[in-house]
């Protein structure tokens, strides 16, 4: 009986998934359209005469009825066919395995940076409650979550690129380095250890630090506010102070116990702000000159680019989604009361 | 415990060592300085179409000039002259050109080059018809044929006399036959099938990221003075001002903004290079949309027009005062609008000017602009002109703005006075002056007269360089007569350098070629 309960959650949030992206991309199908402009005109205008562009413009379907559009956009999108974008002519694969791989690069470190730093801190903060350490990461933790993430990426390249000279400021590696680097992945870690370049790894890891530890510690303060909560109620309950009775030393009684505890709901938060990534990952990616998926979004939208924006948008809201069944799905397999 | 100690002292002296011997071998890649003899360029410039039958923007424009060649170009500054031709002639009424190609040059592959290629790479961009426009440049193009392996003629449908400067445009490039499709476009990333006569090959090219050249073995020219070039694209240049600073790019060329090239002046181990730019910036009216419709308003404006202001306070010299649609440095221009309107603003006269407008002072006018197009200093640009417009008390300004892509779909049809720049196609006063003097030109202002029409036929025609350079001055001098625009600043073309890059300055002229083949490190 529970098996079967588990399987009809899974198949209802999976069925669940296919109305969220239509509307997802009927809403962003229109909305590129209702905004004046289109790719052509972005890129042809005030250089190639009206005709030529009208011309164009009438090779690409760009004056058929809007519903017509949108029909041939939906019967692409069903047979997996995300077109090409129009202003420079690269198939959407192409853009989601190239671009999309240097995303999951930055986020995936941003992500182990976010849950390091947010474990520690909310760790320490929980366990020195109402102490200048807990006032500290409390603080740290406000101010992290509050400053926009672009700002603190570009103190972070003034900091540790221009005063001190640590590390670099922008790109994946350097100029020689993905000149020479064979891509298997498109990301550029997992590359260099595939080849054993070494040199090529350390040059990359240290095209990593800045956006990554940007990236995170944006994040980060979500983490050390509910990791400091948990451990302090955590810490309260009775099997803790029956641990304590038994005289086992503080230390063990933290981690051993109440820390394993106070991270479960955390796995839930972890997933859920994968979206929070991706979205901090657009303005990290601009500031860093990463070449990320969020990159070419932004560039994408500036010319009303409808083909790559539209595919762009529906990878994100796959990748959030999917993130958010397995979430949900790993919830209801641990605990039985939250399955339908 | 002792021996879980030990383990945590033997793990944590591992991670030590391996972090000193990834470290150590770092060195060979110097924390990302440039490899010898290679030059890393950084650029804002985004890369659309390689393939030269689909290209119609700088930053393509600038990867195809190192591996594409046409039978014209500006090999040596900015006359034009012969590559992959030795000469052409043409027929009386300039309807038809025969060019006779140079011998022994081959393609990157080996391949040697013949009529039969270029003869198919016409035919290709005007079969193609790519969505960047650039067949609208061979709209003259009847048919192209060829009489041996050596002779190509090309047989045009109206007289052109600038046709050798058409052949000079990346619309007139040579591709291979057998690696180019005739009727579809290379992708950017099948770099194999991206063959050309130009002095590099296209090695490695990742969208948005880099272009990666090595010199092409059997290139027929002069070897290049490095031993290949990468291109490092960016989306801010100042990430790119970063890089340079921090020593990953050896020189970076587009784009900069004024703050940042007067910042880079001051700062030791950099040069910032310049030299004569060909862009312009002009002001543009729909004369048929009121109130720009009455002549003596555009007089007004013409007379007010604050160009120093905007070239020093806006752009700190950076940029030079323009009085012609076309650029100083080109042969036939002449200062039209300084002859007619001044140097520098005139109260007096704007005001008479206005009084024989008869409309209502101060006549309340708007202003378009666009942010982010050509550059983050518009916005400051466009103040100027509403200050100096406005404390003239003649005019009350209101300054709009839209993003480019609805801008650029808008100009004449919705806006009256609308702000412009231009780029042109070749370095030649015709495409300064054609382009915006024709009947409906680009951008639909309404602009209709029958004199400029026929200089525009008589340039065309003009049987020798003199004749065409007295209709290009006329054609100068009526524009400034009838206002449809106003230009006001020409740019200088800048590239900034660490200082051990040599020749950029032998590069920097009115043709606006950045020829990476003559640049080398010290």
């Amino acid at each position: 009986m529970a098996g079967t309960s588990l399987r009809t959650y899974l198949v209802t949030r999976l069925a669940l998934v296919v109305p969220m992206v239509l509307i997802l991309l009927t809403l962003v199908f229109l909305l590129m359209r209702v905004a004046p402009g289109n790719p052509i005109e972005a890129a042809l205008g005030g250089h190639v005469p009206v005709s030529a562009i009208k011309q164009i413009e009438h090779r690409l379907g760009f004056d058929k009825p809007l519903l017509t559009q949108y029909g041939n956009y939906l019967w692409d999108i069903m047979r997996g066919n995300f077109g090409r974008t129009i202003t420079d002519n690269r198939p959407l694969s192409q853009i989601i395995a190239q671009n999309g791989a240097a995303t999951l690069e930055l986020t995936f470190f941003a992500m182990l940076v976010a849950v390091g730093v947010g474990v520690v801190v909310g760790l320490v903060a929980g366990r020195f409650r109402d102490t200048p350490l807990d006032v500290f990461g409390r603080l740290f933790g406000i101010v992290v979550y509050a400053t926009p993430v672009f700002f603190l990426g570009l103190m972070a390249q003034l900091v540790f690129g221009v005063w001190l000279g640590w590390l670099p400021t922008s790109d994946q590696a350097s100029p020689i380095t993905q000149a020479l680097l064979q891509t298997h992945t498109n990301i550029y870690f997992v590359d260099a250890i595939w080849d054993r370049n070494w040199p090529a790894l350390w040059d990359v890891t240290k095209h990593l630090i800045l956006p990554a530890t940007t990236l995170g510690l944006a994040t980060a303060g979500i983490f050390i506010r509910l990791i400091r909560v948990n451990v302090i109620r955590t810490l309260r309950d009775d099997y803790i102070e029956a641990a304590r009775a038994r005289g086992i030393v503080e230390r063990r009684v933290v981690f051993r116990h109440a820390f394993k505890n106070a991270l479960v709901p955390v796995i839930t938060v972890v997933g859920l702000n994968l979206a929070l990534l991706l979205g901090g990952a657009v303005l990290t990616e601009t500031t860093f000159n990463w070449p990320g998926i969020g990159h070419e979004l932004v560039l994408y939208l500036e010319n009303r680019d409808y083909t790559a924006v539209q595919g762009i948008i529906v990878v994100f809201a796959l990748v959030v989604v999917a993130v958010s069944v397995l979430v949900d799905f790993l919830n209801a397999y641990v605990d039985p009361r939250i399955r339908y | 415990m002792v021996k879980r100690r030990f383990r945590w002292l033997a793990a944590g002296s591992a991670l030590v060592a391996l972090t000193a011997a990834a470290a150590l071998t770092a060195s060979a890649y110097g924390g990302g300085k440039a490899g010898s003899g290679i030059i890393i360029d950084g650029t804002t410039d985004t890369v659309v179409n390689i393939d030269p039958a689909n290209e119609y923007d700088y930053g393509s424009f600038t990867v195809d000039l190192l591996i594409f060649q046409g039978l014209f170009g500006f090999p040596h500054g900015a006359k034009l002259e012969p590559v992959l031709a030795t000469g052409c002639t043409h027929s009386k009424d300039l309807k038809t050109w025969t060019c006779q190609l140079r011998h022994g040059v081959k393609f990157s592959d080996g391949t040697p080059m013949t009529s039969a290629d270029v003869k198919y790479s016409f035919d290709r961009v005007q079969k193609i018809k790519g969505d960047q426009g650039i067949w609208t440049l061979l709209t003259y193009l009847k048919s192209t044929t060829t009489k041996g392996p050596y002779t190509v003629v090309f047989h045009l449908s109206h007289p052109d006399s600038i046709w050798p400067y058409i052949l000079s445009t990346n619309a007139g490039y040579v591709v291979e036959k057998s690696k180019f499709p005739a009727n579809a476009i290379v992708p950017n990333t099948d770099v194999k099938d991206l063959v050309g006569t130009g002095p590099y090959v296209l090695s490695k090219y990742t969208p948005g990221q880099q272009a990666v050249f090595t010199p092409n073995k059997y290139y027929w020219g002069p070897k290049p003075k490095n031993s290949g070039v990468i291109i490092n694209y960016f989306s801010k240049s100042s990430t790119m001002k970063l890089a340079l600073q921090q020593g990953n790019l050896d020189m970076a060329f587009r784009t900069f903004t004024p703050t940042e090239i007067t910042a880079m002046k001051k700062t030791k181990g950099l040069v910032v290079h310049s030299g004569p730019g060909v862009d312009i910036r002009y002001l543009v009216f729909n004369v048929k949309r009121p109130p720009f419709n009455n002549i003596n308003v555009r007089r007004a404006i013409a007379y007010l027009i604050p160009r120093q202001d905007i070239a020093t306070r806006v752009y700190h010299g950076t940029v030079k005062p323009l009085y012609s649609m076309v650029p100083k440095g080109l042969p036939g221009q002449i200062d039209a609008y300084k002859m007619l309107y001044g140097a520098s603003p005139n109260l007096a006269k704007a005001k008479a000017a206005m009084k024989a407008a008869k409309v209502k002072i101060p006549l309340p006018i708007t202003i378009w602009w666009t942010p982010s197009h050509y550059g983050d200093a518009s916005a400051d640009e466009y103040v100027e002109i509403q200050r100096a417009l406005n404390a003239s008390k003649l005019f009350k300004v209101t300054l709009k703005s839209a993003e480019w892509a609805q801008y650029s779909g808008a100009l004449g049809k919705t806006y009256g006075a609308f702000q412009l720049g231009w780029f042109p196609d070749y370095p030649d006063a015709d495409d300064y002056t054609v382009s915006f003097y024709q009947p409906n030109a680009f951008y639909n202002i309404g602009y209709n007269n029958k004199q400029m029409d026929k200089l525009i036929l008589k340039e065309r025609a003009a049987g020798n360089e003199k004749l065409r350079l007295k209709y290009l001055r006329a054609m100068q001098l009526l524009g400034a007569k009838t206002l449809p625009t106003i230009p006001y600043w020409q740019g200088t073309m800048i590239a900034v350098s660490r200082s051990n890059v040599n020749g950029i300055d032998s590069t920097l002229d009115a043709a606006y070629y950045m020829r990476f083949w003559l640049i080398s490190k010290s």
